[in-house]
């Protein structure tokens, strides 16, 4: 076991090498750099700059040199745990993510939650009540929560909000106390804002849960060994839970290794559009003003997240499933 | 009337360029007498004018303290206002009360630099009649229009107190502007005549003097922009940045803390007063940053040194502090709707008005319509430098630019898309410009297909295809790709309008949005051959302001970018291929060498004449409707104005440090209309001989 922990860790370390390859080449892609992107907001608003101007910042951003040089000048300063500068903010880019990933964090871990909660009775009700109208019923106030796009829901939700609980729109707290420090009063601001958010990216992922769980389920209610345990009396309840659904939710182990990541980076696109002070409107404005370092460390930290979340949930279905065993690589 | 006597004088003076000393040596008498008058006339009334000043001041002597720095002073934090004010302030003609918080609501944290723009404190800056008055200097002579010696205002303090002097200038100078790591490139373009920088003096503590071999008339403008060139810098605080004044071990420990490449990107962080993103860096603006980055909300606080007081001897701005909340672009509507803003035009748009007037009620706004002071709003730009060699022909062509330009149906476009509010025409000069002819905005500007189709019958382009588009002299059906940055629905709505009248040309266009980097590099190399964006960036213009949007003069002017390219770098992209083109080069060049307002104006006619004649780009509608919210209790906001960035700098000539919060009365629209009229009025009296007798 631990020669396989130290096998996929050192197998992390190409992993990452050609991630950050990618990653880098993936935003040189598109034509232009950071300065152009910057020439072109400022005449959008009718502001002009000198070209000699634009020149001396091109080589002060380092961005005349080749792309290599400018890939290894970055990679190597992560390895030294130096992520790189921010051309947008003029700070380093762990300055910039600071205080946003404690905020993210919240917010997903709060949508999870919010997700768990309503999936989980919901799923267990649909698969023992299999095409029940009661099934049909929340089958289809889940799909309408998976097809109605988040942002629409979004906007919808802050203008009720707003008009019938005076919630000031976007964000994640009035912003009166955003340059407070924390209170109860802050934090009940920021309790009133965030239902918002977690509902609304909840209701996408609460949709897609119900749906896996359900056919998770349905799989093992059929099972022998739960037709045994109502022949010998097992009450109904405690059937569910300690068997079937334990087997059921291999699935939702090997979820979390995506949820590492998105603990992180939250759902950018509502981010945006609710304009939460959170990771992700940062990512998408750095990847649209091709501020490189920002866009391209941040992405690597989301990569060695899913990485490390991978390895984590492959233990965990291993110690939680005994028939999952690790044959393939022990025998090499 | 014993309002702003500093700033007639210094209208006055300003007015009067060539007042000073004039050798007899030129060749030109007539001109030479007329000068002589002009300064003996000029002595006269600025002697008459400094009586007047000393008996007002006399009079209104005493200054107010402001009540919310009050405390500070009494505890001796502060120095009481009639020291922290340099001994002549600017007064301005306006009375209100000082105090209160105004909230703003910006997409960026970048935008910070709005503050620079809106605050509009500017060593000579435009006032609403867009004329140039010395601001922070306390007057300007300018000699043959080519020698500027700045008086600076005795006494006057950067926003942490210490002396703004000539020192200031030196340092830019010497060591920015001067210093071979930090410009690289040289002078800003602005400073260069024929390729050659000013000669530099201090000729005392507050006294500087620049001086070019030839006029330099964009100097003063530049002072004065939205986003203005800084030819001073606080010395005392960015002496800390330089290595001139910085032992060599103190200076590279400096880069390694700060994690910059070299010195230059230590001091460029530190020393960029434009972008108002140092909270340490003093400042000359109404309003300084507090707040350091990154935030989401900016708190900028009043500069207790600000140069400017009220009729009543309060210091302005009136405004304690202004607070910048930062929230997605496409959040401000709503959010202002909800009246999270007390003063927003910025991300808004026309189709946001009927949302916003529907939630004025419920909130304690107004909604205002200014203008936007665009030449167009949707302009097709077609592109001389296009790639494909038939079109690039055709392109060139004048009569098939007029044919294209009298198939558009602009009173269509104007009803449709902008409730007939709009002023349909070329993209030319508005109403309001004192250059502004009729004739430019119609010229080939009616909607007219039969001529067009002539127009193009006679250009030899008369075989049609099956669906009945004419055919390129090559074969090709003549389908037409428009760039546009998708960006605005309302550029596809017009094209979509477009489309269809062009049809009946025989012309097939499709719409193709990109984002904008890619719109802008397909437009410079060529590839596209016709594009959409606004129009005509200053269309308010007057005779003293460059003309250079109307001449091949930068690569961004869509319609001939390689042209503008080609005078920017010096000799990069092409020479002007046109001779309407290279006309309207040579004439902005002639402008650029003149210090004589009647041949300024000629030359902007001429500009004007040829631009609008050959349709070098094709206007629709302009004076499209801004809208503008204003908390109802924010007094002194002009009801009409025009929010564009040059050389307005959106509220910069509407002076926002005049905007005063009256928690008790709303502000009464016909009486805030009448303050503004007033003010108006007394503006343009005082500046009234500067149109007359002619701007450096």
């Amino acid at each position: 076991m631990l020669q396989y922990i130290l096998r996929r860790l050192l197998i992390m370390i190409p992993t990452l090498v050609v991630i950050s390859m990618l990653v880098f080449t993936i935003i040189k892609l598109p034509p232009g750099d950071y300065l152009d992107s910057y020439i072109a907001e400022l005449q959008s608003q009718g502001e002009t700059v000198d070209p000699k101007k634009i020149e001396f910042m091109r080589q002060q951003y380092g961005l005349d040199q080749p792309a290599w040089q400018q890939y290894f000048t970055w990679a190597s300063g992560m390895l030294q745990g130096d992520f790189g500068y921010s051309f947008e903010y003029d700070l380093p880019v762990t300055e910039v993510m600071g205080d946003r990933v404690t905020l993210t964090i919240m917010v997903s871990l709060f949508t999870v939650i919010f997700t768990w909660l309503l999936a989980f009775p919901i799923a267990l009700y649909s698969a023992t009540h299999q095409y029940s109208w009661g099934d049909y019923g929340l089958t289809f106030v889940g799909f309408i929560g998976l097809a109605t796009p988040n942002f629409l829901l979004a906007l919808v939700m802050l203008y009720m909000a707003n008009v019938h609980f005076g919630t000031s729109i976007g964000g994640l707290m009035d912003p009166r106390y955003l340059d407070q420090p924390w209170n109860w009063d802050k934090f009940v601001s920021v309790l009133e804002h965030l239902w918002i958010p977690v509902v609304v990216i909840g209701t996408s992922g609460t949709a897609g849960m119900i749906r896996r769980l359900r056919a998770n389920l349905l799989d093992e209610l059929h099972k022998p060994y739960v037709v045994t345990a109502q022949a010998k009396g097992v009450p109904p309840l405690k059937r569910l839970l300690k068997y079937p659904l334990r087997v059921a939710l291999n699935f939702f182990i090997a979820d979390i290794g995506s949820l590492l990541p998105s603990l992180i980076s939250g759902a950018e696109i509502v981010a945006v559009v609710l304009s939460l002070p959170t990771t992700g409107p940062i990512l998408i404005s750095a990847l649209q003003s091709q501020d490189m370092y920002l866009a391209g460390s941040f992405l690597m930290f989301l990569a060695m997240l899913t990485i490390v979340g991978v390895l984590i949930s492959d233990l965990l279905l291993a110690w939680l499933d005994p028939r999952i065993r690790l044959t393939g690589g022990a025998q090499k | 009337m014993n309002h702003s006597p500093f700033t007639r004088i210094s209208l006055t003076m300003s007015a009067l360029p060539s007042a000073g000393r004039h050798r007899l040596l030129c060749a030109d008498r007539l001109v030479r007498l007329r000068r002589l008058l002009s300064a003996v006339f000029a002595v006269l009334v600025t002697t008459l004018l400094m009586l007047s000043a000393q008996t007002s001041l006399a009079a209104t002597g005493d200054f107010q303290e402001t009540p919310s720095l009050q405390e500070a002073v009494s505890k001796g934090e502060l120095p009481p206002v009639a020291q922290r004010l340099p001994d002549q302030p600017l007064v301005v003609a306006t009375e209100g009360t000082p105090g209160g918080r105004l909230t703003t609501l910006m997409a960026k944290a970048k935008d910070t630099r709005i503050m620079t723009v809106f605050g509009y404190a500017r060593l000579v800056g435009y006032n609403k009649d867009l004329e140039l008055v010395p601001d922070i200097l306390q007057k300007v002579d300018v000699e043959e229009g080519r020698i500027f010696t700045l008086h600076m205002r005795p006494g006057m303090r950067w926003s942490d107190g210490e002396p703004f002097t000539t020192e200031d200038f030196r340092f830019w100078w010497e060591d920015v502007a001067n210093n071979q790591d930090l410009s690289p490139f040289g002078l800003p373009s602005v400073l260069l005549v024929k390729g050659k920088g000013p000669q530099f003096e201090v000729l005392n503590q507050y006294t500087v003097r620049y001086s070019w071999d030839e006029p330099n008339p964009d100097f003063l403008p530049a002072l004065a922009a939205p986003s203005p060139t800084y030819i001073y810098l606080p010395f005392h605080y960015l002496k800390k940045f330089h290595p001139r004044y910085l032992s060599a071990e103190k200076m590279e420990a400096l880069i390694k803390k700060k994690k910059k490449r070299n010195w230059m990107g230590v001091f460029l962080k530190y020393g960029h007063p434009y972008k108002q993103d140092n909270p340490d860096l003093p400042s000359l603006q109404p309003w300084v940053l507090r707040t350091e980055a990154p935030a989401e909300r900016f708190l900028f606080v009043r500069n207790p040194y600000y140069h400017r007081v009220d009729s009543q001897g309060h210091q302005l701005p009136y405004i304690d502090e202004v607070m910048l909340d930062l929230a997605s672009s496409s959040l401000i509507p709503a959010k202002t709707g909800a009246g999270e803003s007390d003063l927003q035009a910025r991300y808004l748009q026309m189709d946001n008005y009927t949302f916003l007037k529907e939630a004025e009620h419920r909130n304690n706004n107004r909604v205002l319509l200014w203008h936007s002071g665009t030449g167009s709003q949707v302009t097709l730009y077609p592109n001389m430098n296009c790639q494909d060699e038939e079109w690039r022909k055709l392109l060139q062509n004048r009569d098939f630019r007029r044919a294209l330009s009298l198939g558009v149906n602009r009173h269509e476009i104007n009803q449709a898309i902008y409730f007939g509010l709009g002023i349909e025409g070329g993209d030319s000069l508005l109403p309001d410009s004192p250059l502004y002819r009729a004739r430019y905005r119609n010229a080939w500007a009616e909607y007219d297909p039969a001529q067009a189709n002539r127009l193009l019958d006679g250009l030899g382009l008369t075989h049609r295809d099956s669906r009945n588009l004419r055919l390129l002299p090559d074969g090709r059906p003549m389908e037409l790709i428009v760039h546009t940055t998708g960006e605005f629905t309302e550029e596809t709505d017009v094209l979509a309008l477009i489309k269809d009248t062009w049809q009946q040309l025989g012309i097939l266009i499709h719409a193709r949005p990109s984002e904008r980097e890619v719109f802008r590099n397909r437009v410079f190399s060529g590839e596209a051959c016709m594009s959409v964006f606004t129009g005509l960036p200053n269309a308010l213009a007057h005779a003293d302001m460059s003309p250079a949007q109307f001449a091949p003069t930068a690569q961004d002017q869509l319609q001939w970018p390689n042209w503008g390219k080609y005078y920017e770098t010096s000799g990069g992209g092409e020479p002007p291929r046109l001779a309407s083109a290279q006309q309207l080069l040579d004439l902005f060049r002639q402008w650029r060498h003149t210090d004589d307002a009647s041949e300024q104006m000629q030359i902007w006619q001429e500009m004007q004449q040829i631009y609008s004649n050959e349709v070098f780009s094709i206007g629709t509608v302009a004076g499209i409707l801004q809208p503008v919210v204003v908390n109802r209790h924010l007094h002194n906001v002009p009801e009409h104005g025009y929010f564009n960035w040059d050389p307005q700098a959106f509220f910069g000539v509407y002076r926002m440090d005049q905007f005063w919060l009256d928690p008790d009365t709303p502000a009464v629209v016909p009486a805030s209309t009448d303050q503004n009229s007033s003010a108006d009025n007394s503006d343009s009296k005082a500046g009234k001989p500067a149109s007359s007798e002619g701007e450096p």
